[in-house]
């Protein structure tokens, strides 16, 4: 027999960990049929289970089994280790809620190393491409993958490459965008640091679909790594023949420069981002001309997220139709996600279209951090809006998000407990916005200014009923008025946190309340007598003079003079200071 | 440095040697290097040599599992294929030690997802 | 000839031009969307956000500024929702502005409060937050007071994009946007040129001319100061459009107004210019004949033209004419000519002059060779826009002004003095007397024409005296550079010389378009301005500067001849190099 391994892990949830306890209970019993030395058994720290009970997993062969019980683990050694036979009662199916796509190489392969890129089959899709393909057959294998704009918008990608196609011009440009800015979101770096060649091989077919000659990478300045990794790999590039003139010995012939972003949000926007190429204000033009007619310097120009650049060598390679099997009706292939909040594994993850929220936060993410209940589910980043938990079984895609009063955009997915209020989320989104706003369009300008000022006087026990009127109507006002998508998205948040958690605002407005007790001026501190040991720690930590009083009768706070800070519910040992 | 061509572009791609038969793999993307990927990289680098093992350190993206980072992925002959999450120096010496040297897995920081993610086949 | 488009506004069909904006088309089916940031001069910048229109039974909005209208199209620009997000825009603006309207340069003639006015806004739901910024009057020709800005970006565009001068721009971003010279450095110590083009396109008050009525009536209250005035040619042109009134010429209820404003002497620029005339084309004669400065010769009587020259193209300067500017020569002779022959003591003499220009402001203590008389040659100047605010405030019935003359000496003119005015003028009144003064006979047709209307850059040939005269004129600071270019190039490479003469204008289409005329200005109503004057040159009898008897008198008299050591002392000037940024 063939050396075996044992992999468990206890992946009950709400209960004490009790993976060591199993560890020792399958140890004695496989010294009990003096196995000890033909079997190792390993702990591990996650066996991509959850909420499986005790899960165990048989290598070689993946042999894996869920909600294991104590008297389970002699038959699993007896019938299964030693005997080969899979117990049906408790074999979990393959839990593969994740297909990656455009992370395919990132982790696997050294980005630094142009061979490790090739080896993984990088380049041959151009060569494909540029030996045998027209540029309208590549729109075609596009058209039939049905890829939809990673950056948020989700136009279809062979649309805009057809447009700048037709059009007649000397000097066509292609742009990545990779000035990646949504709080929280860092798929398009993970991407440009772990697999740059796949973007740079992407932008070439993309060039030589609609006859470009020049390529701009927009990075943000503040991802000096993806930046150094792209300015490698475009440098190997050109070593071996790949970017420059007649590349690999045909016609084609391609040239690629960076651009650094200096920071601000809103060159994200096409436009925008095409002004600041060409050292203008980053500020958003009005369109048309679209920039697929007239970008940059005046020539058609295609700007591509990286993540969609990202997806073109594997569509070409292996064929649009079978890109287009993936995902659902109008949502085609695969997203990646930056999974962050309240979960437990955050990270990144690329799931199908159409995987449903609850997949992805309860198989994918692991499940919530603490204890607390899921309340909802954020998507889109500060254009984008909440889902609440009644939705979680809603598959995630572009129409779909959309009609839950979210959207796609680009990737950013945050997961709430009820310790978040959701007035404190919207305020934080429009925040964003507000500060990232290029001040060009009076709505977005002021608008937000206006909103936001609103929404703190509620979150600070300020607000009137008539605030929310005013709110409403403001965010009309930017959702029509507003010149590019940041104004006409900015009011999202609050829109659909108005929408799903109305009673919050009302609990903030009437009652004075924040129930997840973020807002910290609706918050009330009071000691409790029967509790409060009369220690005097919380007057002693009371810098503001709230709380007065003696060992012997006691402590009394004075809510006209409490800051509420926090500062005494966070040292009293007794729990006796009362958070409200 | 050979310029590639559309006839020689097969060639060259066949000629890449093979992967050695044991390597480790560290995550050095941001995510990783803000966790501590830097030391842990030295560290293998250093200990493998110290401890005279066959085995290539190398260097790739984000695997995704930013929770779980530094993360490192080992492959040993004979030994099954796996990502430890969480690494840091101690371990990294432990990893050398066990896996790489006596080809047992190390308790605990095993981070098992070979049956939650596809990859796109050749 | 461009396609034509069918679509409807309103339900009414319309048939337009390809890329007529929904905007313009409105205009034509007499619809007016409102605005606050589209100037009909100047590209859009759709930033108000107030034009929205939507196309029927569409949810989406449109920005009618800068969408064109298209095959088909089915809009709608006034419905409850559309008319309601206006007003919160609108609102949204108020809020962000200071409730100055009494006490502002703009009252009553401000496109934000009328349109306030006409929305019948009567509160404001959202708390006023104001910044608070200071004044920036460190030119001395426009005062920038960025509170009140509303971020339009017309003058960012009119400096940068029109006139090439990039003094102004935004800086920051969302609440905190404001337009300031780079590096928030003063005006007066960046690129700005004082053209003013800023504040004839602000709609707002943020950016007005500096305002020096008050020292006028200070002067005309003074009993020991003998007040004299001159009037720009180009002010005739524009002045009657402050009280309604297009295309006329006012000049000589100009003349009355004045006299009733208590100026002792009304005197006219346009006899300066005439004077500039006899010394410019005896230049152009010099260096042309004689070859004593290189050609070509560039003209010099545009202060805003001669600031941008001396910080952006300094290496031109030995092509610049000497000639000062008309009202200054104007300004130097009523202090010294005009003064020593009725016996006033020119210390007394408070010489203002009405322009449609604000670079004239700071023009009049550019040099020491300003106060050449011994005096500053211009007490003050007032632009055209500040001439009708003072023209109300003396309660005159300006259009039902009878006819007056201008006082003798320094008041009659040829033809060739009144076109200065527009683009292409100067130009064509040298032509007029270099002809005279290089072959020694008249010109039969006075008239050049291929030297007038708008385009940017005109370029001619004339012969004079069996040789070709090639000539360039360059309006609106945008277009200098491509012709310096040429002749820079030429120089460089010793080949022919592209042009003889260049005469160059600051704002679009001369001073009829200068920073200081009256608001709205268009193409169509530069040519509008151009054409009074160009009538005026018609009308006249003589039509050559070298003709006018009170020029020949003047030389005869007192300067003795063009380029002579007295016309050299009092009427020339000299040019420095200027560093673009003041440290």
């Amino acid at each position: 027999m063939d050396k075996k391994i044992v992999l468990l892990k206890d992946t009950s949830i709400g209960a004490a960990d009790k993976t060591k306890e199993y560890y020792s209970l399958i140890l004695n019993l496989l010294r009990d049929q003096n196995l000890q030395d033909s079997v190792q058994v390993v702990r591990v720290a996650d066996i991509g289970f959850y909420d499986q009970g005790l899960v165990l997993k048989i290598l070689p062969g993946q042999v894996t089994y869920g909600r294991v019980q104590e008297s389970d683990l002699l038959p699993v050694i007896t019938e299964t280790i030693q005997g080969n036979k899979v117990l049906d009662r408790l074999a979990l199916e393959p839990n593969e809620k994740q297909l990656r796509i455009v992370l395919r190489n990132c982790g696997q392969i050294d980005p630094e190393n142009f061979d490790d890129y090739i080896a993984a089959d990088g380049y041959a899709a151009l060569k494909k491409v540029i030996t045998e393909y027209k540029p309208e057959q590549v729109i075609e294998q596009l058209k039939a993958s049905g890829l939809r704009g990673r950056g948020g918008a989700g136009y279809p990608t062979w649309m805009k490459w057809n447009f700048a196609r037709q059009v007649k011009a000397e000097q066509k440009y292609i742009v990545c965008n990779g000035d990646e800015g949504d709080p929280g979101a860092y798929m398009d770096r993970s991407v440009l640091e772990g697999d740059p060649h796949s973007v740079i091989e992407g932008m070439m077919i993309g060039a030589y679909a609609i006859g470009a000659s020049q390529g701009y990478f927009y990075i943000r300045a503040e991802y000096p790594l993806a930046v150094e990794r792209i300015q490698k790999a475009i440098a190997q590039a050109y070593e071996y023949g790949l970017l420059g003139k007649n590349i690999l010995g045909t016609d084609f012939s391609f040239d690629v420069e960076i651009r650094l972003g200096a920071g601000a949000f809103v060159c994200g926007e096409e436009t925008a981002l095409l002004a600041s190429i060409e050292g203008k204000r980053g500020t958003p033009q009005p369109r048309p001309p679209y920039p697929s007619i007239k970008g940059l310097w005046g020539k058609p120009t295609v700007i591509n997220n990286v993540e969609t650049l990202a997806n073109i060598p594997v569509i070409l390679l292996k064929g649009g139709a079978w890109f287009g099997k993936i995902g659902t009706e109008k949502s085609k292939g695969t997203k990646v996600f930056a999974l962050t909040g309240k979960i437990k594994n955050s990270g990144l993850i690329e799931v199908p279209m159409g995987t449903t929220i609850r997949d992805i936060v309860y198989h994918i993410g692991g499940g919530m951090l603490a204890s607390k209940g899921i309340k909802a589910v954020q998507t889109g980043g500060p254009s984008g809006g909440v889902i609440p938990k009644e939705f979680l079984d809603e598959p995630v895609d572009y129409e779909n998000l959309q009609k839950l009063g979210s959207i796609m955009g680009s990737g950013g997915m945050i997961v709430m407990d009820e310790d978040d209020c959701l007035v404190d989320i919207a305020k934080f989104y429009l925040k964003f916005c507000v500060e990232e706003s290029c001040g060009k369009c009076a709505p977005c300008r002021i608008g937000g200014f206006q909103m936001l000022s609103l929404l703190e006087n509620i979150t600070s026990g300020k607000g009137t009923a008539s605030d929310l009127a005013k709110m409403r109507r403001i965010a009309l006002a930017m959702q029509k008025a507003s010149l590019c998508g940041l104004g006409q998205t900015a009011s999202n948040p609050v829109l659909s946190t108005l929408k799903y958690f109305a009673a919050e605002y009302k609990s903030h407005i009437e009652d004075k309340k924040c129930v997840a007790g973020k807002c910290r001026y609706l918050l009330n501190y009071q000691i409790i007598p029967e509790k409060c040991k009369k220690c005097g720690l919380c007057l002693t930590n009371c810098v503001f003079g709230a709380i007065t009083g003696n060992r012997e009768q006691g402590y009394i706070l004075d809510p006209a003079k409490c800051t509420k800070c926090g500062r005494c519910y966070e040292v009293c040992k007794f729990k006796a200071i009362n958070k409200g | 440095m050979i310029k590639l061509t559309k006839e020689n572009f097969d060639q060259h791609k066949t000629g890449i040697p093979a992967v050695g038969k044991n390597w480790i793999k560290v995550g050095m993307s941001t995510c990783g290097i803000a966790a501590g990927a830097d030391e842990v990289y030295k560290t293998f680098v250093e200990e493998a040599k110290k401890k005279n093992l066959t085995v290539d350190i190398k260097k790739c993206g984000c695997l995704g599992m930013c929770y779980a980072e530094p993360l490192v992925e080992v492959h040993v002959e004979g030994v099954p294929q796996v990502i430890y999450g969480k690494v840091n120096k101690d371990i990294a010496i432990k990893i050398l030690e066990k896996h790489v040297g006596t080809k047992m897995l190390v308790n605990d920081y095993i981070f098992d997802l070979s049956l939650t993610m596809k990859k796109v086949g050749k | 000839m461009k396609k034509i488009v069918k679509a409807k506004i309103n339900g009414i069909l319309i048939r337009a031009e390809e890329g007529t904006t929904i905007l313009e088309a409105a205009k034509k089916v007499q619809v007016k969307i409102p605005t606050l940031c589209k100037h009909p001069d100047l590209k859009p910048s759709a930033s108000c956000g107030l034009c929205i229109v939507r196309i029927k039974g569409s949810n989406k909005m449109l920005r009618a500024c800068c969408t064109p209208l298209d095959e088909g199209m089915d809009i709608i620009t006034h419905d409850p929702e559309i008319v309601d997000i206006r007003r919160t825009v609108l609102e949204l603006i108020l809020s962000n502005h200071p409730n100055d309207c009494l006490k502002c340069d703009r009252n009553n003639d401000c496109e934000l409060q009328k349109l306030v006015a006409d929305f019948g806004i009567r509160q404001s739901p959202f708390t006023q937050v104001l910044r608070d910024l200071p004044i920036d009057n460190s030119t001395k020709a426009v005062e920038l007071e960025p509170q009140k800005c509303i971020l339009c970006g017309r003058c960012v565009d009119v400096c940068q994009n029109g006139q090439d001068v990039w003094a102004l721009s935004f800086l920051e971003r969302g609440m905190q946007t404001r337009i300031s010279p780079a590096g928030d450095i003063l005006l007066a110590d960046s690129p700005c040129v004082r053209c003013g083009q800023c504040s004839a396109h602000c709609p707002t008050g943020a950016i007005v001319e500096q305002d020096d009525i008050g020292k006028v009536w200070e002067a005309l209250l003074d009993p020991e100061k003998y007040c004299v005035v001159q009037i720009a040619p180009a002010v005739r042109a524009s002045i009657g459009e402050a009280f309604g009134l297009t295309g006329k010429n006012m000049t000589k209820q100009l003349y009355a107004l004045l006299r009733r404003l208590g100026f002792k002497a009304v005197f006219d620029t346009n006899f300066a210019a005439d004077v500039t005339i006899m010394e410019e084309a005896s230049e152009f004669e010099e260096r042309l004949i004689k070859g004593t400065k290189p050609l070509p010769l560039i003209t010099s009587c545009c202060p805003a033209w001669v600031d941008f020259m001396e910080k952006f193209h300094s290496d031109m300067i030995e092509h610049f004419s000497s000639c000062k500017s008309p009202h200054e020569i104007l300004g130097v002779l009523s202090k010294t000519y005009y003064a020593q022959k009725n016996s006033i003591d020119p210390a007394k003499i408070t010489m203002v002059s009405i322009m449609p220009c604000t670079a004239k402001k700071y023009e009049i203590t550019r040099s020491n060779e300003m106060s050449a008389s011994g005096f500053q040659d211009i007490d003050i100047v007032l632009s055209t826009r500040e001439l009708a605010r003072m023209i109300k405030q003396a309660g005159i019935d300006f259009l039902s002004l009878p006819d007056e003359e201008a006082d003798s000496m320094l008041g009659e003119y040829a033809g060739a003095g009144v076109i200065f005015g527009a683009t292409g003028g100067v130009m064509e009144a040298a032509l007029r007397t270099a002809y005279y003064f290089v072959t020694g006979t008249e010109l039969g047709k006075v008239e050049f024409e291929s030297v007038r209307g708008l385009k940017g850059v005109k370029e001619t040939e004339i012969e004079v005296a069996g040789k070709k005269i090639r000539i360039a004129i360059a309006h609106g600071l945008e277009n200098v550079e491509q012709v310096l270019t040429k002749v820079r190039e030429a120089k460089n490479n010793n080949q022919e010389l592209p042009y003889h003469f260049i005469e160059v204008m600051a704002c679009p289409g001369g001073c009829v378009g200068g920073g200081g005329q009256p608001y709205m200005v268009t193409d169509e109503l530069r040519l509008k301005r151009a054409k009074v004057l160009y009538q005026d040159d018609t009308n006249k009898q003589i039509r050559c500067s070298h003709q006018n008897p009170y020029v020949k008198r003047l030389y005869t008299e007192f300067l003795e001849k063009p380029l002579g050591p007295k016309s050299e002392k009092l009427l020339h000037t000299k040019y420095n190099s200027r560093p673009i940024y003041k440290r």
